[in-house]
């Protein structure tokens, strides 16, 4: 069996996994779990085809997943920011009861 | 091979739990699991740095933010969260299961030929490579974490009262 394929399967059915949290969940914070879970496919990628690929030299693979971690980090730290601001106008964190744009 | 045989399942239902558990700090949790899951995962496949700046960064910093909002939000919507869920779930999988085939169909397809000889991450090159080549995005994140920073102190302090 080839590794590689092992690996983009696996990170295959985690996206498609996150991307249904991300569709069927109602909380706002668990909306953002299923974004961490696509972020962390991605990445699997990135590191598969560094690892099953030809050499590189330039280790774009491993670099794209520094940057993306601490990209994904940024992003969860501003999302739960405005999760908590919403949730002191709303009292709720879920997205059903902030549907209108005015506070 | 062995060990990403062993991991993958694993992650899998993890990932599930994250994803189909109605109590949001067990999802979470579950979260946090799956991300040290896929660190130990990178430190079997050679790329033991990026294993360890997963943990630091995905199980240290980002699912205890998540756990942390979770305390102070309190979400109580387990019930609803469940009744809801026949519901929602025809939509979901309607939505999720048309591109899980797409994508398992291309890697199915052409996955190109692999080189099996261990590689380990060199951990000087990166280093080298972070700042040569990759300067301007090391100071790009960091002028990007900066504005995170303010930002995200600005969202969350409470607002000042008017006298």
């Amino acid at each position: 069996m080839n590794p590689l394929a092992v690996l983009l399967t696996l990170s295959s059915v985690l996206f498609a996994l996150g991307l249904f949290a991300v569709l069927t969940r109602r909380n706002a914070i668990l909306v953002l779990v299923g974004i961490e879970l696509m972020l962390n496919a991605a990445n699997l990628n990135f590191i598969g085809f560094w690892r099953f690929g030809p050499p590189d030299p330039q280790l774009t693979g491993p670099m794209f997943v520094l940057f993306g971690i601490a990209i994904a980090a940024a992003e969860a730290a501003v999302g739960l920011a405005i999760i908590l601001m919403v949730f002191r106008h709303t009292r709720s964190t879920n997205l059903n009861s902030s549907d209108s744009l005015h506070g | 091979m062995i060990a990403l045989l062993i991991l993958s399942p694993l992650i899998l239902l993890a990932a599930l739990g994250a994803v189909w558990k109605a109590r949001p700090v067990h999802a979470a949790l579950l979260l946090a699991l799956t991300l040290s899951l896929g660190g130990a995962l990178y430190i079997a496949l050679g790329a033991g740095f990026l294993g360890l700046v997963q943990f630091m960064v995905y199980v240290g910093a980002v699912a205890v933010l998540i756990v942390f909002s979770l305390l102070i939000t309190r979400p109580r919507d387990e019930v609803e969260e469940i009744a809801r869920r026949p519901k929602s779930l025809l939509p979901g999988l309607l939505c999720t299961l048309p591109l899980l085939a797409v994508l398992l169909y291309a890697v199915g397809r052409n996955v190109p030929e692999t080189t099996t000889e261990a590689v380990e991450l060199p951990i000087k090159r990166i280093g080298e490579l972070l700042f040569t080549t990759h300067a301007p995005a090391v100071l790009a994140i960091a002028i990007l974490l900066t504005a995170v920073l303010l930002g995200a102190a600005l969202f969350a302090r409470e607002p000042s009262k008017k006298p």
